[in-house]
C-alpha cells in the first residue's frame, strides 16, 4: 500500500497449494487479478474466476498489471450536459464555437473514482518498479483522484522472476529479477519448488493471511539469495549505466538517431503503449450526435504520435528521429526528474517492436562512437 | 428552423460510405433533423446536386474528366467539404490500377475501349482543397459523427493521425505481428477503426490507409524478413495505398 513504511511482519513457507486456496477465499471482497496463459511463455493480466486459472510460472506479459488496473488505458473522467427544453438548438450556433451556449445551463455529472478493491497476483519486480514510478508522477505534488482511489484499494502480490527472458535487463538498472523496494506492495512471493516462501510487507496483508505455514528461517534466506545469484548470471542483455545522462546530453544529433528513424522506426507508438512506466495521456471530448452531452475521457498518449508535440502554429517534434530520440532519452535520461531511471528493464520495448529497435543498443553506440 | 444544407456525391466507389451513412441517419434521429438532405443519390432521385451546400461529403475516387469538373464546381458551392471513406481519402480500391500504364489496365478489361474516357485515379485533394478526412472502407462511425458535430457547432473536427497500433494496445490485445508473425499493417496504418482485425485475431490490411509520415518501408523489409513473398508485400501496399507517397515508397525500395 502506498506511504506504508517498511513494515515486516513474517516470513513463511506455505505450500503453492494452500497459497492458492487463499486467493480463492480473497475473492468474497476483492476482485482476483493475475496472469493468464495467452501462448508459449507469455500471459495476460486479467480478470480470473478462480487460482486455477493462473500462470504463475509466466515469463512475461505484454501490458503490465500496473498500466491495465491502476492507470487505465482509457477511462471517463466526466460528462456535461445542456439543460433544455425545447427542440435540438437549431444549427448553426455561433461564429465563436460554443458562444451560443453561454445562456444554458450546463449540468456537469463527475465519475467517482472507482473504489473497488481488487488483488493482482504475480507481478513481477520489474513491473512493482514501475508501479512505484507510476506513483511519482500520480501521487506526487498532484494527487490524482481516480489512480489513488484504485491505488489504495488495490493488494499488490509480487512474484520473484524463475526466468529471465531474452530481453530483459532488469539487474543492470536494479529492478530485479528479484524484488528489492521497501515498500508499495503487499506481499512478495519467492518460488520454492512446491511452496512459496511468503513474505508479507504491509499490514493489510497481514491482518488478511491467515496460513500458518512452515516459518522461514536463516537457510531459506540464504538459499533465496543463492536462487538471485544464480538468475544474475542468466542475463544475456546487460546495460552500462554510468554516466547515461551525460552521454545523451551530448549526442543529441548523433546519426544513431537520423539512421534508426529511417531504416527501422516506423512511429507506431507499440514502445509506448507496453512500457510499464511511460505515463503521458491525452484528454479527449466526445460529443452527443444531439449536441447535448459532452464527454471527457483520457487516454494513454505516445510521444512517437507525430501530433504530441504539435502546437499551434508548429510541432516541437516534426521528425521522426526527434520522436524516437524523445522516448528512448526519457528511459534512459532525464533522472533529474524523479531521480531514478525511466526504465525498468523488462524490455517491452525491444520484444513488442516491429522492426527490433533495442534502446540499449542505441545507448551503446551513442557511448562507443562518443 | 434552418437546417444545414448536405451534399453527399459520389464518384468511382461501391457507394458503401453513402450505405453507411444511410445506416447511420436511421440509427441517430439526430442526424435527420439536423441536416437537409439536398442531395444523395441513394436516398432520394429527387435532389439536386445544385448549391449551395454548408457540408458536402465526397466519396468515391476521381478517375474520370468530367468528375474533376463537378468536384470543382461543388468545392466552389460548399463552405465545408470531406473527404469520406478510403477512395475519396487515398484513392482507395480504384487506385490499385495507379502502378499500372493506364491504356495496360483498360485493355485487360475492355474489348472495345471507344466508350473508355477514364484518367489515372486520384483521392479528392489531388484536384480540391479538403476540411479533413473520414478515413476507412467503411468510414469509421466516430469519424463522420466528429465531422457532422464539428460543423452543427462550427468547430475544428478531429481526427485520429496514429497508429493502429494504440487503438489495439488500448484495447488490450496481445500484438498479433509479433506473438504469432502474422504479416499485420497496423504499424503503418492510420487509426480511425478501433483495431476491428487485429481484436479478431486478423491481421490489419490498411483498409484506413497510410499513417501521415510513416516508414512503410521498414515494415515491408520486415515482411521480407518474415518470408513473405514479393509479390505479396506488394499487394499488401497497394491494395489501398497504391497512390500514396508513403506506401509507394514500400513498393519502390522493394523492387531494387
Amino acid at each position: 500500500m502506498t506511504g506504508e513504511r517498511t513494515f515486516q511482519k513474517f516470513k513463511r513457507l506455505i505450500s503453492k497449494k494452500a497459497f492458492l486456496l487463499w486467493l480463492d477465499s480473497l475473492k468474497k471482497d476483492y476482485k482476483l487479478i493475475g496472469p493468464r496463459y495467452y501462448r508459449g511463455n507469455q500471459a495476460v493480466f486479467k480478470e480470473v474466476d478462480s487460482s486455477k486459472e493462473l500462470f504463475m510460472e509466466y515469463e512475461s506479459a505484454m501490458l503490465s498489471p500496473g498500466k491495465l488496473f491502476l492507470y487505465k488505458p482509457q477511462e471517463e473522467l466526466f460528462r456535461f450536459t445542456f439543460n433544455e427544453t425545447s427542440n435540438p438548438p437549431s444549427p448553426p450556433f455561433s461564429k465563436r464555437g460554443m458562444g451560443g451556449f453561454s445562456s444554458k445551463k450546463i449540468t456537469v455529472d463527475e465519475i467517482k473514482p472507482d473504489m473497488a478493491k481488487q488483488v493482482i497476483v504475480g507481478v513481477h519486480p520489474c513491473d512493482v518498479n514501475a508501479i512505484l514510478y507510476l506513483d511519482r508522477t500520480f501521487l506526487g505534488a498532484f494527487k490524482d483522484p481516480h489512480y489513488e482511489a484504485r491505488r489504495k484499494n488495490t493488494l499488490i502480490i509480487s512474484l520473484n522472476c524463475t526466468h529471465v527472458g531474452g530481453n530483459c535487463f532488469c539487474s543492470s538498472v536494479g529492478a530485479g529479477p528479484f524484488l528489492h523496494s521497501v515498500g508499495g506492495y503487499d506481499v512478495l512471493l519467492t518460488d520454492f519448488e512446491s511452496e512459496y516462501l511468503v513474505e508479507i510487507k504491509s499490514r493489510e496483508a497481514e491482518e488478511l493471511f491467515g496460513l500458518e505455514g512452515r516459518g522461514a528461517g536463516r537457510d531459506e534466506m540464504r538459499f533465496k539469495a543463492e536462487k538471485e545469484k544464480a538468475m544474475q548470471g542468466k542475463f544475456r542483455k546487460t546495460l552500462n549505466v554510468s554516466g547515461l545522462d551525460n552521454i545523451f546530453a551530448e549526442n543529441m544529433e548523433h546519426p544513431v538517431w537520423q539512421q534508426t528513424a529511417e531504416e527501422k522506426c516506423l512511429s507506431c507508438s507499440n514502445c509506448v503503449m507496453v512500457c510499464p512506466t511511460c505515463f503521458c495521456y491525452d484528454l479527449r471530448d466526445e460529443m452527443s450526435m444531439n449536441l447535448k452531452t459532452v464527454t471527457r475521457y483520457r487516454c494513454f498518449d505516445a510521444c512517437l504520435d507525430i501530433r504530441f508535440a504539435e502546437v499551434h502554429g508548429g510541432n516541437f517534434r516534426q521528425s521522426r528521429a526527434a520522436r524516437l530520440r524523445q522516448f528512448v532519452a526519457h528511459k534512459l535520461d532525464q533522472t533529474n526528474q524523479y531521480g531514478v531511471f525511466g526504465t525498468v528493464g523488462c524490455g517491452r520495448c525491444i520484444t513488442w517492436c516491429p522492426t527490433g529497435i533495442d534502446l540499449t543498443e542505441i545507448a551503446e553506440e551513442l557511448r562507443t562512437k562518443n | 428552423m434552418n437546417k444545414l444544407r448536405l451534399g453527399f456525391f459520389k464518384y468511382s466507389c461501391c457507394m458503401g460510405c453513402s450505405y453507411f451513412f444511410a445506416y447511420v441517419h436511421k440509427q441517430v434521429p439526430e442526424v435527420l433533423a439536423s441536416f437537409d438532405f439536398v442531395f444523395i443519390k441513394l436516398l432520394s432521385r429527387k435532389g439536386t446536386p445544385e448549391g449551395p451546400f454548408d457540408i458536402a461529403l465526397v466519396e468515391g475516387a476521381i478517375t474520370e474528366a468530367w468528375q474533376v469538373d463537378e468536384l470543382k464546381m461543388i468545392r466552389e458551392q460548399s463552405k465545408k467539404l470531406f473527404a469520406i471513406g478510403s477512395c475519396a481519402v487515398i484513392g482507395g480500391i480504384p487506385a490499385i490500377k495507379a502502378t499500372m500504364p493506364e491504356l495496360e489496365v483498360e485493355k485487360r478489361v475492355y474489348k472495345n475501349l471507344s466508350s473508355i474516357h477514364s484518367i489515372k485515379p486520384h483521392a479528392v485533394d489531388t484536384y480540391v482543397k479538403v476540411d479533413g478526412y473520414i478515413r476507412g472502407c467503411p468510414p469509421a462511425e466516430r469519424d463522420l459523427y466528429e465531422a457532422l458535430t464539428a460543423v452543427l457547432t462550427g468547430r475544428k473536427p478531429d481526427f485520429p493521425e496514429y497508429s493502429v497500433c494504440i487503438e489495439c494496445k488500448l484495447k488490450g490485445n496481445t500484438c498479433i505481428l509479433i506473438a504469432e508473425n502474422m504479416p499485420c499493417m497496423g504499424p503503418v496504418t492510420n487509426a480511425g477503426c478501433g483495431a476491428l482485425c487485429p481484436s479478431m485475431n486478423r491481421a490489419c490490411y490498411s483498409c484506413f490507409g497510410p499513417m501521415k509520415q510513416t516508414n512503410a518501408p521498414a515494415l515491408a523489409k520486415k515482411f521480407k524478413a518474415m518470408g513473405i513473398s514479393r509479390d505479396d508485400v506488394i499487394r499488401k501496399f497497394t491494395e489501398f495505398g497504391a497512390d500514396t507517397i508513403e506506401f509507394r515508397k514500400a513498393v519502390e525500395t522493394y523492387e531494387d
